[in-house]
């Protein structure tokens, strides 16, 4: 055990300072999709898409709806002009409109939010956490799980995941809800006291993704749900998750004032 | 592409009482036509030849028909029979007799209600319903658990009937489909290269592995071999995404014991493999790099500096794992646990860390090996004792082989051919495409027609393990399960599709 204890401490410091100080993605990390060139666009672009989330009008103004985007990369590929993948962890957004970019889109500025939160977040006043799968295809599961390891460890901003239901104050929804979780999904947000917030963790759980189409899934959760925090990505970093939790403490403190 | 003369004798390894007609198909595959009457009496004789499980599903080309698949020899075999519209096979369950059949003999029976269904299904396993609760077993004081779908802690969703009276297990049902996406479906009509994007998101954590069976598929299906270079990086990405899912399961066995540290090194390890996936294809998961054909681009990082970070990784592994397997508090509760004898993994036909745990020398990279692993010759891990450990010991002899294949592959990487994909020319086809995923040996079936993808059925390791997994608690106790499971390392993603 001494053993143990020695290595442990032998490997020094290696969590991240977020949200106090901003983390780099390495390079050539795909992120999130931003649009480029917003007008002008020819109405093919939108069969670019796997999913949809490329919309043009009739006055050809280029709309990403990053809810739906699984950063496939068809888009960035096809019309490297007007589309290209960013080296940036922050996906998520409160209003879904937020995660629209392009011609109307607005993708929010948190920055004042986070900032915001940063300093006072730690160990304030702790914010229980429930997870719920209703149809993943895994990978965000890992990059929750995540959150725990050394590297991002989020109790130190004092975040801790609960079993039960009626301790938690924000629940983390994957997946784009199939028909056997939509009950058991419903029930874990009843017994959820109030104040509650409701965050949805990956690009599934924003619209249904690549199973939106399939009749298998309601196609995202908030067809079931109240969602606060919409955290897109397939799968979304677990800073971007981090973020996504950070928003939702804002939407839980909103609703308390 | 060789082919087999429809009127050829087969080979040799082919049971002699098998009838049926040959069919052409590409290598390492051998396809017959039995008549209807014939494919129960077929599925037996290979079932007495000792022929392992692979699937049961129901294919359109060049009819509509129902398949068996399964290994013999190294090979792939498959059976096919022809099923008209509203007329149903006569022969019996496969399942009575094969318990590895019986799963995906139940979906197809469920959801393309073509199987022979005498009685009305009992315990619907394609629509799970999370609050029956229909104990088996009779006896003062036990009673049922219904562990999930929700569970504490962060989990995919899978229920567990756990029947208990209190200590023993007597019972174990697993009720998977909960998380049932419609994936296969969702293949359809998309081209190929497209198509790809699906596959990576079948089960997240095996991203790659999923990609690359899919596209094997579709290259084997028209008649066509990814560029040397392509594979060198498929192997590369694979190996990787292997190395990570093994951490993850080794670092859940340490949470399980309470070993903290133990657990904070193996989970550094693991995000030390995602973002090194990140630094090379711009996905911790490696997404976005395999397409039918080779490869979309080269990896961002160059071969030398992937392998002195290797290097660095190995070093502080073999630190890790030292103590790992010297700590006793830890090994002492793998021991022993969860053990499967070799005829139970047999029987089942399970695949992958589970089946080699219990001394059987199944994997794909060797048994046949596809794209770069036919150059590089894989070192199968066994272990002999079937128990969680040995499942732990298989899984720390691969992460090193793994790391040495991508020494390999990035050895050749080095060489200066460029060339990373080639042209799908033929507009039709239909294959079988296999890698060895980190939870087993994963199979697709894809269908091509004028271009399009028109079919596609998975056979993932997760769902035919996870039928063994009721069986391997005989003489466990409940404070096993999480290890047992763990030792595992399924993901339902997988199994639901």
């Amino acid at each position: 055990m001494l053993e143990w204890l020695w290595r442990g401490l032998r490997g020094g410091r290696v969590t991240t300072r977020y949200p106090s100080r901003a983390e780099i993605p390495p390079e050539p990390f795909q992120g999130r999709v931003e649009v480029l060139e917003a007008s002008g666009g020819d109405p093919s672009l939108a069969t670019l898409c796997p999913t949809g989330a490329i919309s043009v009008d009739g006055d050809g103004a280029v709309q990403l709806d990053r809810g739906l985007c699984i950063l496939c990369g068809e888009c960035v590929r096809g019309a490297p002009d007007r589309f290209r993948f960013q080296a940036a962890y922050e996906t998520a957004s409160r209003p879904r409109a937020g995660l629209l970019v392009g011609a109307r889109g607005h993708f929010p500025n948190v920055e004042p939010v986070r900032a915001d939160l940063a300093p006072s977040r730690a160990l304030r006043r702790s914010i229980h956490i429930r997870h719920v799968d209703s149809g993943s295809d895994g990978a965000e599961e890992w990059e929750i799980q995540a959150l725990l390891n050394p590297y991002y460890d989020i109790q130190r901003l004092g975040f801790f995941f609960t079993s039960s239901p009626r301790h938690a104050d924000v629940l983390l929804v994957t997946g784009g809800v199939t028909e056997p979780m939509r009950a058991p999904l419903e029930r874990v947000w009843q017994v959820m006291p109030e104040p509650k917030a409701v965050v949805a963790v990956g690009t599934d759980a924003c619209s249904g993704g690549l199973s939106a189409t399939t009749g298998a899934t309601a196609g995202g959760v908030d067809r079931v749900l109240p969602v606060d925090v919409y955290v897109p990505g397939s799968p979304p970093s677990p800073i971007a998750i981090l973020d996504g939790l950070l928003l939702a403490v804002d939407a839980l403190t909103g609703a308390s004032r | 592409m060789t082919t087999l003369a429809a009127d050829s004798a087969g080979p040799k390894w082919l049971p002699r009482q098998l009838h049926g007609q040959l069919e052409p198909s590409p290598p390492d595959e051998v396809r017959m036509l039995v008549a209807p009457g014939g494919f129960g009496t077929a599925a037996r004789i290979l079932h007495e030849a000792g022929a392992r499980f692979v699937t049961l599903t129901v294919t359109e080309r060049p009819e509509r028909s129902l398949v068996l698949v399964a290994a013999l020899r190294a090979h792939l075999v498959a059976i096919r029979t022809p099923l008209r519209r509203g007329e149903r096979p006569r022969h019996g369950r496969l399942g009575e007799w094969w318990p590895a059949a019986r799963w995906l003999e139940r979906e197809l029976v469920e959801r393309d209600a073509i199987m022979p269904s005498a009685e009305e299904e009992q315990r619907r396993l394609t629509v799970p319903d999370p609050d029956r609760i229909d104990g088996e077993v009779e006896g003062a004081g036990v009673f049922a658990i219904p562990y999930g779908p929700i569970r504490s802690g962060i989990f995919e969703a899978v229920q567990f009937l756990i029947e208990t009276g209190g200590e023993d297990i007597p019972r174990l049902h697993t009720r998977l489909l909960f998380k049932h996406r419609g994936l296969e479906a969702r293949f359809r009509g998309m081209n190929p290269d497209r198509a790809a994007v699906v596959a990576e998101r079948v089960a997240g954590i095996a991203s790659v592995a999923h990609a690359t069976a899919f596209a094997q598929a579709v290259e084997r299906a028209l008649g066509v071999k990814a560029p040397p270079r392509a594979q060198r990086w498929r192997a590369v990405l694979a190996e990787l995404e292997r190395i990570a899912n093994h951490l993850d399961v080794i670092a859940k066995q340490a949470e399980t014991t309470a070993l903290f540290v133990g657990q904070a090194r193996f989970q550094i390890l693991k995000e030390d493999v995602l973002r090194l996936q990140a630094r090379l294809t711009g996905s911790r998961f490696g997404r976005g790099m395999v397409v039918p054909g080779g490869m979309r681009h080269e990896g961002c990082l160059p071969p030398s500096v992937l392998v002195d970070e290797l290097d660095e990784f190995e070093r502080q592994l073999r630190k890790d794992q030292r103590l790992f397997v010297g700590t006793a508090s830890m090994t002492d509760r793998l021991i022993g646990t969860g053990r499967l004898d070799r005829e139970l993994v047999e029987e089942y036909a399970a695949v992958g860390p589970v089946a080699r745990g219990s001394g059987l020398s199944i994997d794909a990279r060797h048994e046949r090996p596809y794209g770069e692993y036919s150059r590089m010759g894989t070192v199968v891990q066994t272990a002999r004792a079937g128990d969680a450990m040995a499942r732990v010991e298989v899984r720390f002899g691969e992460i090193h082989e793994s790391i040495r294949l991508v020494r390999q592959a990035a050895d050749h990487l080095a060489r200066r051919d460029r060339e990373l994909r080639c042209r799908l020319r033929e507009p039709a086809g239909s294959a079988l495409g296999w890698v060895e995923a980190p939870q087993g040996e994963l199979v697709y079936w894809v269908e091509v027609e004028q271009g399009t993808i028109s079919h596609v059925h998975i056979a993932s390791p997760s769902l035919r393990n996870w039928a063994l997994f009721d069986e391997a608690f005989p003489k466990d106790v409940l404070t096993d399960f999480a290890f047992i499971e763990h030792s595992f390392g399924l993901t339902p993603a997988g199994a639901d599709r």
